[in-house]
């Protein structure tokens, strides 16, 4: 049992559980879009941030991946976990402009514009990997994958053809936090190859 | 395994998506109130650490072996609380996960209090379910032994070569095991590959030298038997049949090829085709002259090949050139045809002075004495070019000696001229094998390098097959068809209708199919729900399980709600993304998961009814997508079925409905989910009197246990090799009007026997006509032949003819 304060409140968490686990399960608020229960976290989104704070040093971090330790004193609605969630969706709000889901989260924290340039005004995609993750983790094929580097980033199948591995089971667009997927789904998923088999009679 | 049902059920707050809409308390207890849960308990996250960790705790307190989580969707959820709770021996099918987020609290605007009994219905329906499952025991594959590799074809050896590296023991069929013999014949199947000789020859030598390689004498394949890990092989070996034992089966088979149609001049001298340039090749050395290479496969109707065609091309003239100067080499071929050349090629090319020639589609070229004649590409002026010998590209195709041994493998499919794999697209662990493992270029026409590849690709794909099998860490899929021994009569329906290939024979001579290889279902059951004697069932999804819990639901249901079955890859994705996207729709749709519609069987719509539903909708995948193939076609004619059935018993027939949604257009989910429940509001509810109940009970009856009409009904059902649609055919109208008489006459039959069994006292026609409100003659007809048929005994009281059931 390790013992631990989330804003000030006593918690108790096993070994191995996170801060958002532990957080979620005394039903604190932390926001989280890259976050899915049935895949492994990957801390690409940084909207789960919360301050440690330890005396007058005090740090930022993922609260979805980071392990909980006796002793720590984490919060969750300082001024400086607010600075960086705000930020986090200004950005996020330029990046993927077209994303409903974003703006109404945006907007519970309290963000309705953005200061950065919006470049792609179609773009609902913010390339968390959610999707990526699910087909490989939960699905068991590799489908789509995150292609290209750096700002050229974006979910795709192999070639940015249309694939042959893909079921077509739809988890990626269930799981899709931004709904980008709806649009990208249909450049993936084929239509069924029919040559089927027949047995010798 | 211990059948007692002890379940558990898991309610999740989900954060805040959950708890305020629905009433989680009030939930609580109704749950708590069904004797079935053995225990229930509300979390803020079920799947969760701490709630997965809560969830084991409440497992190894109370005995738990069957658990309903109340919470997101099952699609995404269902694998981790798998893997999580293998430990505690909970197997994926022993949990239930319901959507209660996704297809109870975002629906609608409701108070939390009604959509606690909605989510309370749904979840005893599970509870009902879970009660019925018998689990199957975690079955490890076996596969030991040597693996076989037929078919002949030229992968044999590159899966052989690869077989011998991992130390397995492997027969191999072919026809001739000498490295030499072998080169100088293979250009009959792959024409212009020289450059890959010295391999190959290296592989051939390295494999025959291997001790581990027992080659077998040349015979013909006769019959196979068996499943995976223990297949029977038959062959032919000089009048004697002999028998081979293996784990494994390889098929390599090339496809063959045939010279062009006369259409293209085709002599076999001057006008050749390429195998035959490669015999020239091989005979007399280096042919001189004006050669042209013409690749003709637009022009034959084959445009897939051209690509191989001109390859061959290419490269046989390569080969001529670097030996002969004397030669002009000319390649012709369609402009639609891209060049196959890299840029250091067309060096090459260049430097040994191949010409390529493309000509213009739309002129037909034309081959004539000493000249083709053709159409320029920029000019559109007709041009020629003379030859001395002109080499078209062959035709491919599949010959008979290796059709006749596919079909024997049963990899042969009546509409396709190649062989091919699986009609896969399901998720990897649901089947346990990924594919037939066929090679060569029977599979489709390819080079020689691609089917060596293809050939080494699949026995590396054997080869970890059997390591996991040896390593004890592969086991049998949960959810496959098992056949009753007892029950099976070998009709063959399920064979005939399996779109995997897993219905295996168990002797060959007698040709039942009577065994499933559990490595190669994948779970569709649409066979188990045609078998007409019930001797076919998915296990752990039995037909059993889904009528304890339709019938559960039906109970609950209103006269005004309806029940939505709805596919785990077309409908069930459309009703999650609704939800996901907060759209609203009618409440009064109780959601149902499947993994196929096609494996509703018709005993489970007629229990809906029996038991009270008024109105059952089928949602499955977008035609002609259907995951498992046809299971769309045969709910199809299910429900047109059980609609026969409606109007039979005087009910209105737009109570069964089938929709399709595709998973990314959940608006359209909704409005078929509200134009049906719109349709089955306006309708008046089926009146609760014995009368109606009787008919209901005889139609539950003759769905599930009438053979005779459970095997028309499988006939009809649409084939793995059909292409086309049931109602294209020439007799539909007729074959369905046929079946309507014999179920007319069964139905009439089955409730004269029903009253009977019931009542327990003999009963005069007249009676009958009054207690049945049917028509007195047609009552006296069946009497008379069910008499007949001894199902009745007649007996004279009061001077009038009493019949009473046997």
């Amino acid at each position: 049992m390790i013992a631990f304060k989330i804003n000030d409140m006593e918690v108790e968490a096993q070994q191995g559980w996170t801060i958002l686990e532990t957080a979620r399960q005394y039903s604190i608020d932390i926001p989280t879009l890259c976050y899915h229960e049935a895949v492994a976290p990957s801390g690409a989104c940084r909207l789960c941030m919360v301050e440690l704070k330890d005396g007058d040093w005090s740090k930022l971090v993922a609260s979805c991946i980071y392990p909980v330790a006796e002793g720590l004193k984490v919060y969750t609605e300082t001024s400086r976990v607010q600075n960086v969630r705000h930020w986090i969706f200004e950005m996020l709000l330029s990046a993927c402009p077209a994303s409903q889901e974003i703006k109404t989260m945006a907007k519970k924290y309290g963000v309705e514009a953005t200061c950065f340039p919006v470049h792609h005004p179609e773009e609902a995609c913010m390339v968390c990997g959610l999707c990526e993750r699910i087909c490989h983790e939960v699905v068991g094929l590799s489908a789509i994958s995150i292609v290209d580097r750096g700002v050229y980033k974006k979910v795709g199948s192999p070639f940015l053809r249309t694939s042959e591995t893909c079921v077509a089971c739809g988890c990626c667009v269930t799981i899709c936090p931004t709904g980008a997927m709806q649009m990208i789904i249909d450049r993936v998923r084929t239509m069924p190859s029919t040559p089927l088999t027949q047995l010798s009679t | 395994m211990t059948n007692t049902a002890r379940i558990g059920v898991f309610l999740c707050k989900c954060g805040e998506k959950i708890e305020p809409w629905v009433d989680l308390n009030l939930l609580k207890n109704i749950i708590t109130k069904d004797t079935k849960a053995v225990h229930c308990e509300i979390m803020p996250f079920s799947c969760l650490k701490p709630g997965v960790e809560n969830i084991i705790r409440a497992i190894t307190e109370k005995g738990i072996n069957r658990i309903i989580i109340a919470g997101c969707e099952s699609r995404l959820m269902l694998k981790k609380m798998e893997t999580m709770l293998q430990p505690q021996q909970i197997h994926k099918d022993q949990i239930i996960i319901i959507n209660l987020r996704g297809h109870v609290a975002a629906v609608s605007e409701q108070s939390p209090e009604f959509k606690a009994k909605k989510a309370g219905k749904l979840i005893k329906a599970a509870l009902a379910d879970m009660d019925v499952l018998t689990p199957s025991n975690r079955t490890l594959a076996e596969i030991e032994g040597p693996v076989m590799i037929v078919g002949g074809g030229i992968a044999s050896f590159t899966a052989a070569h690869e077989l011998v590296q991992k130390k397995r023991d492997c027969f191999l069929s072919v026809e001739y095991s000498d490295a030499d013999t072998i080169i100088r014949n293979i250009h009959k199947y792959f024409p212009g590959e020289r450059h890959h000789y010295k391999r190959l020859s290296k592989i051939i030598k390295e494999t025959v030298a291997s001790p581990h390689v027992k080659f077998l004498p040349a015979g013909e394949l006769t019959g196979l038997a068996g499943v995976t890990g223990d297949y029977n092989l038959k062959f032919n070996e000089k009048n004697q049949v002999v028998e081979y034992k293996t784990s494994a089966i390889i098929a390599c088979m090339d496809a063959d090829l045939a010279p062009p149609l006369p259409g293209f001049g085709y002599n076999g001298k001057t006008v050749m085709y390429q195998p035959e340039m490669e015999e020239l090749i091989w005979q007399e050395g280096h042919p001189e002259g004006q050669i042209v290479f013409w690749v003709n496969d637009f022009e034959a109707g084959y445009p897939k090949f051209a690509k191989l065609s001109i390859q061959s091309a290419w490269s046989m003239a390569k080969y001529l050139c670097e030996y002969t100067k004397k030669s002009r080499f000319t390649i012709l071929y369609n402009q639609q045809i891209p060049l196959p050349l890299s840029a250091a090629e067309r060096k090459i090319s260049q430097k040994l002075g191949i010409l390529w020639i493309p000509y213009d589609p739309s002129v037909y070229p034309t081959l004539q004495d000493n000249y083709i004649s053709f159409c320029g590409v920029h000019d559109h002026v007709e041009q020629e070019v003379s030859w001395d010998l002109v080499v078209l590209s062959p035709k491919r195709e599949i010959g008979t000696e290796t059709a006749k041994k596919a079909q024997i493998l049963g990899l042969l499919h009546q509409e396709n001229n190649f062989l091919s794999g699986h009609h896969a697209r399901v998720r990897p662990d649901m089947v346990g094998r990924e594919e037939t493992y066929l090679a060569g270029s029977a599979r489709f026409p390819c080079n020689l390098h691609e089917a060596l590849t293809q050939g080494k690709n699949a026995a590396t794909k054997t080869n970890t097959m059997m390591e996991k099998a040896e390593a004890k860490m592969l086991y049998v899929p949960r959810m496959v068809c098992i056949v009753d021994v007892s029950r099976c009569v070998g009709c063959g329906q399920c064979q005939e209708l399996c779109d995997c290939g897993g219905i295996g024979v168990m002797d060959e001579g007698g040709g039942l199919p009577r065994m499933v290889d559990p490595m190669i279902c994948m779970g569709g059951g649409t066979c188990a729900a045609a078998c007409p004697y019930n001797a076919l069932t998915l296990q752990n999804n039995t037909t059993a399980q889904r009528e304890a819990r339709v019938a559960s639901l039906a109970k609950q249901l209103t006269p005004d709600e309806i029940m939505v079955f709805a596919c785990n890859w077309g409908g069930l994705p459309a009703a999650d993304n609704a939800a996901n996207k907060g759209l609203k729709y009618d409440p009064r749709a109780y959601i149902l998961d499947v993994p196929c519609v096609g494996q509703i069987d018709i005993s489970v719509l007629a229990r809906a009814f029996l038991e009270g539903s008024s109105g059952v909708i089928l949602v499955g995948c977008v035609p002609e997508e259907c995951h498992h193939s046809f299971g769309l076609d045969h709910a199809w004619s299910r429900i047109n079925f059980i609609k026969k059935l409606l109007t039979l018993c005087g009910f209105d027939r737009r109570r069964i409905a089938l929709a399709h949604a595709d998973l990314n257009k959940p608006e359209e989910f909704i409005i078929t989910i509200e134009s049906f429940i719109r349709e089955v509001s306006s309708l008046e509810a089926i009146a609760k009197n014995p009368l109606n109940q009787g008919k209901l009970v005889s139609m539950y009856q003759l769905a599930a246990f009438n053979s005779r009409i459970r095997y028309l009904l499988s006939a009809s059902l649409r084939r793995a090799w059909e292409k086309s649609y049931r109602g294209d055919q020439r007799h539909g109208l007729n074959y369905d009007q046929d079946f309507a008489d014999a179920l007319n006459e069964e139905f009439l039959q089955t409730r004269i026997l029903q009253l009977l069994q019931t009542e327990k006292r003999a009963f005069n026609a007249a009676e009958l006509t009054d207690s049945l409100h049917e028509d007195g003659e047609k009552i006296g007809e069946r009497l008379y032949e069910m008499a007949f048929e001894g199902m009745l005994t007649r007996s004279i009281k009061n001077q009038t003819v009493h019949y009473m059931a046997n």
